[in-house]
């Protein structure tokens, strides 16, 4: 079963929004968002994606087992771990990169538990999270996939991944949607 | 870099050097928390381990560097808006209201608790019990000063929890939170109130091996963002502690992404974001 690990920051909301609304109802695989928010923007966030969204939309508890078509976002000031054993665990350990949740964290735990077995997106932001978990995930052989930094809000993010791997695909958000819509086939 | 039966060989040497077990803690957050251990005093894991065996102080310390204590005033709002419209207007009637907060960390949960409490008009009647494993988390627990780094987000926490009503949010209310601290910004101090100060009881209490610190029966027991360090196998037991140790109509409130799974599911009912216990 395939895994799809999205992270993403400043800039990268509208894109998630899109893509959540763009998938088919039918889409079997689960999927993670390690996303940035605001500090202020601590609730609402769920039910902000949640309303466009074609699939169901949830912040996991600790421990919760994962469900094939189902999407899960990283609840605000915890990180997020992926396991072997499909279920997420949740932790408030010390910041990470300035982030709780941190992409690297998501990313990293993806590496290690999911190896080739995974798609990891990296989209628009304004600091370096992610990158290193990125390159985890490729180098442990998942697919990798970088927001192309022309058309991202904030290029701070797909830079700094692009500069230490070298990514799958370079993708416009367009493309990454079509990239997900084809997957299912 | 090290694997697991390195972390088993620690784990054997932290309980027969300091008699804490830490063989039912979730292994991968354990792991991840040793390896910081390592990063920071610059040593292996061999070092580690024979250093524990023969410096108690050093074993005391890594005990309390393998804890995570990040913790907040008014963490989680939504929490503390159910105990203030769901659970405490029917403890008016108690001549006493017992409360124990199981991994305290510095006590911002246990202050939150009382300017709860006092808002509600119920601080005298109440007794606050709050336990840890960490000694330095209990040391600034006693004192209530804390850094001003992140004292925005406590204001928000703050206003959220006791100033927005979620069933009527037309309502306005008004409690400024000078009432219940000085943040003193010049000088990096969030403060609480001396009045606040010496309610609650703090104690060194290990929630793996020693039972009921207190031997009473809680009206309310708080054990937030723990158990998720913790595997299913203590987490069911101390599910069925907890469940021991409240009063008949005690309420458990666990962390905000934390739930009871597994048999113990049946002896609780679930309300929202809080544990009812159930009699059967
Ligand atoms: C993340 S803090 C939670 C603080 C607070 N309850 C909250 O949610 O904001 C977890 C606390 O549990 C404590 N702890 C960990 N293992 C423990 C044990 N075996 N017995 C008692 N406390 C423990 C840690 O020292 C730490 O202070």
């Amino acid at each position: 079963m395939l895994n799809i690990v999205i992270g993403g920051s400043a800039g990268s909301f509208p894109i998630v929004t899109n893509i959540l609304a763009k998938l088919d109802k039918s889409f079997s695989y689960p999927m993670f968002l390690c996303l940035h928010r605001l500090k202020s923007v601590r609730t609402g966030f769920v039910e902000a994606l949640r309303l466009k969204s074609s699939v169901p939309v949830f912040e996991p508890h600790d421990r919760e087992p994962v469900i094939n078509g189902h999407v899960y976002l990283a609840p605000a000031n915890y990180h997020m771990y992926l396991t072997k054993g499909n279920t997420i665990s949740l932790s408030t350990e010390e910041v990470v990169n300035h982030s709780r949740p941190s992409i690297d964290i998501t990313f990293g735990s993806a590496a290690k538990s999911f190896g080739s077995k995974c798609v990891g997106i990296l989209l628009s932001g304004a600091n370096k999270d992610g990158a290193i978990g990125l390159k985890a995930m490729k180098d442990s052989g998942a697919t990798i996939i970088v927001q192309s930094p022309q058309e991202a809000q904030v290029k701070t993010m797909p830079m700094a991944a692009l500069k230490i791997t070298e990514p799958d695909f370079v993708f416009t958000s367009s493309q990454i949607i079509s990239y997900l819509q084809k997957l299912k086939e | 870099m090290f694997d697991e039966n390195d972390i088993k060989l620690l784990i054997k040497a932290l309980n027969d050097s300091g008699g804490y077990d830490f063989s039912n803690y979730s292994l991968k957050s354990f792991m991840r928390r040793v390896e910081k251990v390592l990063y920071d005093n610059k040593i292996d894991i061999y070092t580690l381990i024979n250093a524990v065996k023969i410096d108690n102080v050093f074993l005391e310390q890594v005990v309390r560097d393998v804890t995570v204590n990040t913790t907040e005033i008014f963490r989680d709002p939504s929490v503390w808006q159910a105990l203030k419209y769901m659970v405490l207007p029917r403890l008016h009637a108690r001549k006493e209201i017992n409360i124990w907060h199981a991994g305290c960390s510095v006590g911002m949960e246990v202050y939150s608790m009382e300017v709860l409490l006092c808002e509600a008009g119920l601080l005298e009647n109440s007794k606050l019990y709050a336990t840890d494993i960490n000694t330095d988390v209990l040391l600034s627990a006693e004192k209530g000063v804390y850094s001003c780094r992140n004292s925005e987000e406590y204001m928000t926490n703050f206003r959220k929890a006791l100033c927005v009503n979620p069933f009527n949010r037309e309502e306005q209310i008004n409690i400024p939170p000078q009432k219940y601290f000085d943040i003193l910004p010049a000088k990096d101090e969030f403060r609480v109130k001396p009045f606040l100060l010496k309610k609650a009881d703090f104690k060194k209490h290990n929630l793996v091996s020693e039972g009921n610190p207190f031997g009473i029966k809680y009206d309310i027991i708080l054990c937030r963002n723990v158990l998720i360090y913790f595997n299913q196998n203590l987490q069911n037991k101390l599910f069925a502690q907890f469940w021991d140790y409240l009063s008949d109509d005690g309420i458990l409130v666990l962390g905000i992404h934390e739930s009871i799974l597994g048999p113990l599911t049946a002896k609780y009912e679930k309300k929202g974001l809080i544990y009812q216990k159930k009699l059967i």
